[in-house]
């Protein structure tokens, strides 16, 4: 599993500040959301699947094995607004199924948006380490420390959290519980599982937090870092690479 | 009024992390099993919807709601969701929010909750028309989200209004409730 997620080589794109980087990213993806025209949708998802491809730093195989959960919700997501989506100029039609020109176009919209949202989330994951990214965002971009080290602490935990819950699932295996079907078998599932979860990781987040306190942790007080983050000269190539790709994409658009 | 305390923060973001977690987990198993049951797929919807409200019914504090949401929605994120996660899940909770801003944070009953399940609904509805996803025929549109805001509710609502008791049950929520007046009136005699 470990294996799988170390990349070929480190490229450019590890040492930009993961702050930084996350906040640009996060703008372009609200500009995708936003986006209804067409053409800037296929240019900015060109974009995104160059960036993913030849500048993540993984081999081809691994990135295509990335990629088949983007390309599902791809075909899922334009295939059901091409059947089912709103249009006047009709294709094709049957009972309730109709393709129309215009729920192809959307449907197709739909997908570039849902393909650059997953290559712009694949490349934020693959070239970031989550830890830091938060120590950034408290240093560079003024993250009050209490929440950033509440998500450090959870995000050191998990594991502990999914072991948990593959225990709990085997123990209601090994009890032969059986679950009625329909809501009440969902809300049954929903309590047997999440009841003993939450129990235990509620105390537990109260004995974290009383511990860091008891070390000092202060909301709101000055502090210094473990791990310190800075800007240097490879986020000023990052901001000038992207804007003008970017604006390459718009440009080519309207056109 | 009632500040949130350092442990408070901390619980509830454990809380939307185990959120993430066990959705994630249950949105797997799912997908393996009925891979096209549209309609099955809507009537779960409202679990997404479920971990801010869930988190205010159990922690009574203002914020709670939104910053669980954003919480497990990082974490979904984190785990392979993508960035769109992240904004519906501050969009929604901030609605969830709002809703029990709006009686004051002094509601913690079932009605409430699953108003709040229904305002997050409605949020994601209004990303959705961005989106393109609510680009569709009106009967579909119709069936689509109606089937979510039933699906809200109940989730919302009555589930998680459910599991918090059960969770008082375990006696875990003596740990984070602020302590009431009439208990401490109770020392008095």
């Amino acid at each position: 599993m470990l294996e799988l997620f170390t990349p070929h080589r480190e490229t450019w794109l590890y040492r930009v500040n993961p702050a930084l980087k996350f906040v640009v990213f996060f703008a372009f993806m609200l500009i995708v959301l936003f986006n209804q025209n067409f053409h800037f949708a296929l240019n900015q998802l060109i974009l995104y699947g160059v960036l993913v491809y030849s500048f993540s730093g993984y081999s081809w195989r691994k990135l295509l094995l990335f990629s088949v959960p983007i390309v599902i919700s791809f075909v899922s997501s334009a295939a059901t607004m091409m059947l089912f989506g709103k249009g006047v100029t009709i294709w094709w039609s049957w009972g309730l199924i109709k393709i129309s020109e215009e729920s192809f176009n959307y449907g197709l919209l739909l997908g570039f948006k849902t393909l650059s949202f997953g290559f712009i989330s694949l490349v934020f994951l693959l070239t970031s380490r989550p830890i830091l990214l938060f120590y950034a965002l408290m240093q560079q971009f003024r993250l009050p420390s209490k929440y950033a080290y509440s998500f450090i602490a959870s995000i050191r935990l998990m594991p502990v959290i999914v072991e948990e819950l593959q225990t709990r699932s085997d123990a209601l295996k090994i009890r032969g519980v059986h679950f009625p079907k329909g809501l009440k078998g969902i809300f049954q599932r929903l309590r047997m599982y999440t009841v003993p979860l939450f129990a235990q990781s509620i105390r537990r987040a109260q004995r974290v937090a009383v511990a860091m306190e008891a070390k000092r942790f202060q909301m709101g007080a000055k502090r210094t870092y473990y791990y310190p983050t800075t800007y240097e000269r490879v986020d000023a190539v990052f901001v000038i690479v992207m804007v003008v790709s970017f604006a390459s994409a718009l440009v080519l658009s309207v056109r | 009024m009632k500040r949130l305390k350092f442990s408070d923060l901390l619980i509830t973001i454990m809380i939307g992390v185990v959120f993430g977690i066990t959705m994630k987990f249950w949105d797997d198993l799912y997908t393996v099993v009925k891979p096209m049951l549209p309609i099955a797929r809507q009537l779960l919807y409202g679990m997404w919807f479920m971990v801010g409200p869930f988190a205010f019914l159990l922690i009574r504090k203002p914020g709670v709601a939104l910053l669980a949401s954003i919480a497990a929605a990082s974490l979904s994120a984190f785990i392979g969701g993508g960035f769109t996660v992240l904004i519906y899940g501050f969009v929604q909770g901030l609605a969830a929010e709002l809703l029990f801003a709006s009686f004051r944070y002094k509601k913690f009953g079932i009605v409430v909750a699953g108003l709040a399940g229904v305002a997050s609904c409605f949020a994601g509805f209004f990303l959705d028309l961005f989106y393109g996803y609510a680009n569709l025929e009106s009967w579909a549109l119709f069936v689509k989200y109606g089937l979510r805001v039933v699906s809200a509710f109940l989730f919302t609502g009555v589930f998680a209004y459910l599991i918090v008791r059960a969770l008082e049950a375990t006696g875990v929520t003596n740990l984070i409730r602020p302590v009431s007046k009439e208990e401490y009136s109770l020392l008095d005699n």
